[in-house]
Parts: C-alpha cells; sequence; structure tokens
C-alpha cells in the first residue's frame, strides 16, 4: 500500500522548507507528521519522505530506528507514558503504574515530562494527563479505549 | 600545490604538505598507527577514536584522522601515555565482541586482532554477564555476509554505499548497544561493487561469502596481477594456495591500490572472474577430438602449414600479453601467414558504467591496435590457426590453441591461462602493466611463447 502524504501535511512541509537550511534536516518533523497521519510509519512513509526531501530512504530509517518516539510497526495497545523522575514519584506514580499494569495498555517509564507541579503525570499520544490519581486514570483510559 | 614544511613526529623531522592529514603522514611513513574507521578512499570519519596521538601544546590527545598538518608540529605517536589512551579504546571496542577468532574467516587478517596484539593483551576489566546478541549471518545480498556482534561500526561500509557508489543500501540504524549496520527492511545490498564492504571492512563483520570458510588466510600466497575482464586493467591480487597432495587452486581475487588506474577497487564481475580461470579447462592435446602424443600433434601442425603455405591465417585474442602478441607477429611472418585480431566481439555496452568498468571487453586490446594488426573478420580462410579467440571461424582446417574447452577441430593445444604465466599488458589509457606468474600448476600447459618455439624447432 503506497503512502501519500495529505494534503495539509504536504502544505506543512513545503512551508517548512523555507526554514530549514537542508533537506536532512527535515526529516524529523516529516517522520512527525507521517507517524500522526498513520498512527506508525512504515518503509512506504519512509519512501515517500525520501522522495519528497530527495535524500536517501536509508538515511531517512536510520533517524527513524535512532528515536526511541518513532513507531515503526502498527501500535496495537494504547501507548502510556508514565514519568518515573522524583516529583512524581514522590507525589504517587508507582499506585498509578501499579494501576495501569492491569489494564490493556502499553506501559513506557519516561524521564521527567516537564510537569512537575501537577505531578503525577502521564502522556498518551500529544496530550499530557496530570494530577493522576487511580480513579482518574480509569476514567480517561474509558474515554480512550 | 600546496608548501611542504619539516614537521616532528617521535623526534625525527618528516617532510609533510601543509594542511594535508596528519594520518596519511604516519601512513606513508610506515608509521604505526592504530585505526579502524580512516580510510584513504572514504576520507576521515574520526568515530573509532583509535589513531589517537598526542601534540606538543594540545593538552588532550587528538585524533591524527582528523588534525591538519601545520608548521613546527611535533607529534608524538607511541609515548607510553598515548598507548595507555589506545589500550583503553580498544577494551571498549571489545566489551560485546564474541572473540570468536578460531571460526571467523578474518581472522590472520583483522585489524583488531592486530591491535589487540599491540596495545591490548590485557585481560579486561569490565565483567558483564551477559554480552549484546546480534544476528550472526544476515545475508546481505551481493555475495556480502554480515555478522553484526563482530562490527566495530567503523561506517566504511556505509560511506562506501554513500559516497562511491552513491546507492545508499547500507546504514547504522538504533543506537547505544543496539547500532548494528543494516540494509533497509527487506531490501539488499545490491551493486556492482558491492564486494568492495568486505575488503574495507577491517573485522570479521562482512566475510565474502565466495571465501569465507574455503581457505585460511595465512595460508594464501599472493601475487600481483591485473584483471582480463576489460581494458581498464584493474590491479589485483590473486590468492591462491597449493595444498599438499593438491593442485594450486586460485581462491579470490582482490583489488591492489594503484591510483592511476582503479584506485582501491575492482568490481565484483572482474572480482569472481578467478572462477573462470579453474572451470572446463582444456588440458590434453586433441587430434581429431581424441587425446594425442605431443609429438604427432606437433608434426601434424607443422604438416599443415607447410600444405597451407601462403593461405594461413592466425587469430589472436586480444586478451594475450603484449609478449605473446609479439612473438605471433614474428610467427606469422615467419611462416608468412595474416595475422587478425576482431575485435568487435569484444565490445559490451551493457558492461560499461561510469566508475571502472570498460565497454571493451578485452584487457590488451591497446596493443592490438598499437602493432596494427588487422582487427576485421577474415574472409576466405583455408588453414586458421586460432590462438584463444573466442569466435570461431569458417575454414577448411581449424586449429585452436585454447584455454578453455571449445568445439570440434582438427588440432586442439592447451595453453596457459594469464593466471599460470607472466607478461604485460597496456590498458585502454595506454598504461602498461606488468602481471606475475601466479599460479604454479602440478601439469602445466606450456604458454604461447613455449609452443611457438615447439613449432619451430
Amino acid at each position: 500500500m503506497n503512502f501519500i502524504f495529505t494534503e495539509e501535511n504536504l502544505i506543512k512541509i513545503e512551508a517548512l522548507k523555507l526554514r530549514y537550511p537542508s533537506p536532512q534536516a527535515l526529516c524529523l518533523p516529516c517522520l512527525w507528521m507521517a507517524q500522526h497521519q498513520e498512527g506508525y510509519i512504515s518503509i512506504n512513509a519512509i519512501d515517500a519522505i525520501s522522495e519528497t526531501l530527495g535524500i536517501a530512504p536509508m538515511e531517512v530509517y536510520r533517524v527513524a530506528t535512532f528515536y526511541t518516539m518513532f513507531h515503526l510497526e502498527p501500535q496495537e495497545k494504547l501507548n502510556v507514558q508514565v514519568c518515573k523522575t522524583l516529583s512524581c514519584k514522590l507525589c504517587g506514580s508507582d499506585a498509578i503504574l501499579e494501576h495501569l499494569k492491569n489494564k490493556e495498555v502499553n506501559i513506557i517509564h519516561t524521564e521527567c515530562l516537564g510537569s512537575c507541579g501537577t505531578a503525577p503525570v502521564m502522556q498518551i499520544n500529544d496530550t499530557f494527563y496530570e494530577n493522576l490519581t487511580p480513579e482518574k486514570v480509569d476514567a480517561i483510559l474509558k474515554e480512550l479505549l | 600545490m600546496r608548501e611542504m614544511i619539516d614537521i616532528i613526529v617521535d623526534s625525527k623531522t618528516y617532510k609533510a604538505q601543509n594542511g594535508s592529514l596528519l594520518i596519511d603522514l604516519l601512513i606513508r611513513e610506515k608509521i604505526k598507527v592504530p585505526y579502524f574507521c580512516y580510510h584513504e578512499s572514504l576520507g576521515a570519519d574520526g568515530n573509532c577514536r583509535m589513531c589517537m596521538v598526542e601534540i606538543e601544546g594540545q593538552k588532550r590527545p587528538q585524533i591524527a584522522c582528523d588534525t591538519l598538518i601545520k608548521p613546527n608540529m611535533q607529534v608524538r605517536s607511541n609515548s607510553e601515555n598515548i598507548c595507555k589512551v589506545r589500550t583503553d579504546i580498544l577494551e571498549l571496542e571489545l566489551i560485546n565482541h564474541p572473540v570468536d577468532c578460531p571460526t571467523c574467516d578474518q581472522a590472520g587478517e583483522c585489524s583488531l586482532q592486530d591491535f589487540y596484539m599491540d596495545y591490548g593483551l590485557h585481560n579486561t576489566k569490565i565483567t558483564i554477564q551477559e554480552k549484546v546478541k546480534h544476528a550472526k549471518h544476515v545475508d546481505l545480498g551481493s555475495n556480502v555476509m554480515l555478522d553484526q556482534e563482530r562490527c566495530v561500526l567503523c561506517a566504511r561500509c556505509t560511506r562506501f554505499t554513500d559516497k562511491i557508489t552513491h546507492t545508499h543500501e547500507l546504514g547504522i540504524i538504533g543506537r547505544g548497544d543496539e547500532a548494528k549496520v543494516s540494509t533497509m527492511p527487506g531490501r539488499k545490498l545490491d551493486n556492482p561493487y558491492a564486494m568492495n564492504v568486505v575488503d574495507l571492512c577491517p573485522v570479521g563483520a562482512l566475510t565474502s561469502k565466495d571465501f569465507r570458510f574455503h581457505q585460511r588466510v595465512w595460508f594464501l600466497q599472493t601475487s600481483n596481477s591485473v584483471c582480463h575482464g576489460c581494458a581498464k586493467g584493474c590491479n589485483i591480487y590473486i590468492d591462491h594456495n597449493k595444498m599438499k597432495y593438491q593442485d594450486d587452486v586460485i581462491y579470490r581475487f582482490r583489488p591492489r591500490r594503484n591510483d592511476a588506474v582503479n584506485g582501491f577497487f575492482i568490481c565484483d564481475e572482474g572480482r569472481l572472474s578467478y572462477k573462470d580461470l579453474q572451470e572446463n579447462r582444456q588440458e590434453s592435446i586433441l587430434l581429431y577430438e581424441e587425446e594425442t602424443q605431443e609429438n604427432k600433434a606437433l608434426q601434424e601442425l607443422k604438416n599443415l602449414i607447410e600444405n597451407y603455405k601462403e593461405k594461413i591465417t592466425l587469430i589472436v585474442d586480444a586478451n594475450l600479453f603484449t609478449d605473446e602478441i609479439e612473438a605471433l607477429v614474428a610467427f606469422a611472418k615467419s611462416i608468412s601467414a595474416t595475422l587478425y585480431s576482431p575485435l568487435e566481439i569484444y565490445k559490451d555496452e551493457n558492461f560499461k558504467d561510469d566508475m571502472l568498468k570498460s565497454a571493451n571487453r578485452a584487457a590488451n586490446y591497446k596493443t592490438i591496435e598499437n602493432l596494427n594488426i588487422n582487427t576485421t573478420l577474415p574472409t576466405k580462410n583455408a588453414l586458421v590457426i586460432n590462438f584463444n579467440h573466442p569466435l570461431d571461424f569458417e575454414a577448411d582446417v581449424q586449429i585452436n590453441f585454447t584455454t578453455h574447452k571449445r568445439g570440434k577441430n582438427r588440432l586442439t593445444f592447451p595453453i596457459a591461462a594469464f593466471s599460470e604465466n607472466a607478461g604485460h599488458l597496456t590498458n585502454e589509457d595506454s598504461i602498461m602493466q606488468e602481471c606475475q606468474k601466479a599460479v604454479f600448476k602440478n601439469n602445466p600447459a606450456p604458454t604461447i611463447v613455449e609452443w611457438l618455439q615447439k613449432v619451430r624447432s
């Protein structure tokens, strides 16, 4: 199956081209767009990016494998990133993690998410969920799943 | 041309170009410096950190591959401190290395082994329970096998596909101790120069599917030669070995550096052409398809030459050595035969590319042209004596001097292939090159020059 950037993304890429000094630098924003569009980055998407930017597919693939936040395979479960750093730990992230263990989600331990004022925090896709309690987690997951 | 300046390395003075790379000087002057990632054809990358040297006035050790030579530079390449630095870097390289030298094909020509003998010889200080595991035998395609565990991530192979072939098949993916050389999922290493990465790889990570497990490298004997695949005349090493009670066998061709001709590389087709020298060879003298004695065959040949006087056509292969072609010119004169070497058959435009491959697939066609030998097809043949030319000609009688088995003829004489003979070639750029005699067969076929002497006597 071919990957085609949406009209909206193509306009974005054209606009970004003016801002970046080299096509290599555009690689990361393009990978993000591809991941948002399909939920993961397929090899077809990598080919499409390489064609759009005029660089080798391998160059794009190398970048995609380097960063853990890019998924190269379809994600079957919801990815829940739970902060494991000090403030969240003190405010009860352990209880959140324990609670999540019984859910049908993929738990990822991350370093500080930068929202210590509202600890404990977790991130699902691009959204922060703050001041968590086990009950609040239930409500969030019910809405998403 | 940049100005030449003096620099001091280990209290000796050397002349070097201002602004050139320090490592080039060290390599040229044969000053011991270990390195994985640097290669003269690929330039500096600076990722392996093995080529550390001390430079007077600089606090920390510097990598020689990325240091430019400046006036009044003082370099120390073998101080106690620098050896310690190299030992430490080597130790890091060896953390996850499988140390499977006994089963590794690179053993004997491995940089990691050599540097360990020079700078290592230690027991590791790092005691980890489990080494990081990677894939052991990945078939990358184009006869290249990858062992990801042995890799030191010098990126020579990836830089080769990026900078030399511009095909970009290889890359280092992942990061940290999960980093490894790989192709894209489901894609292969696929270019006509791919097997050069095997020579470039300083360790046993990339090995040749064609060569591995056939012979240990310390048994091989190396002779200088020139590839006969096309008129480019790429310089090669012939690696061969004569095992006890067996015949001399060629195991591989490797590129030999010659900046005027092929640089550092050869094409895969040329590299694998050694197989042709050992397959389907004509070994006996044939008279009407029957094996016969040398005396009888020579007598028959002499009679034929006598009978067909003035009506003899000699055909010369454009792959023969200059020495042989000149001998044939003289021979043709002595029996007043006409000499032809049809060159059209060697043309192959599909083979040509803009790196090394030439459309003229005859190693010595330039000599044929220089000696003004007729390059058209001969017409009206009575007696044809064909010296290894690939074409067959219509004639009353055809006699073949041939390296390889071919169709029915009145007389067939076996001759030595280029690896079994020494001589000279002139490539398409008019550069004359020498081939050494590499292979010494148990029952060697005579060379053309030897046959001609026998015919004359």
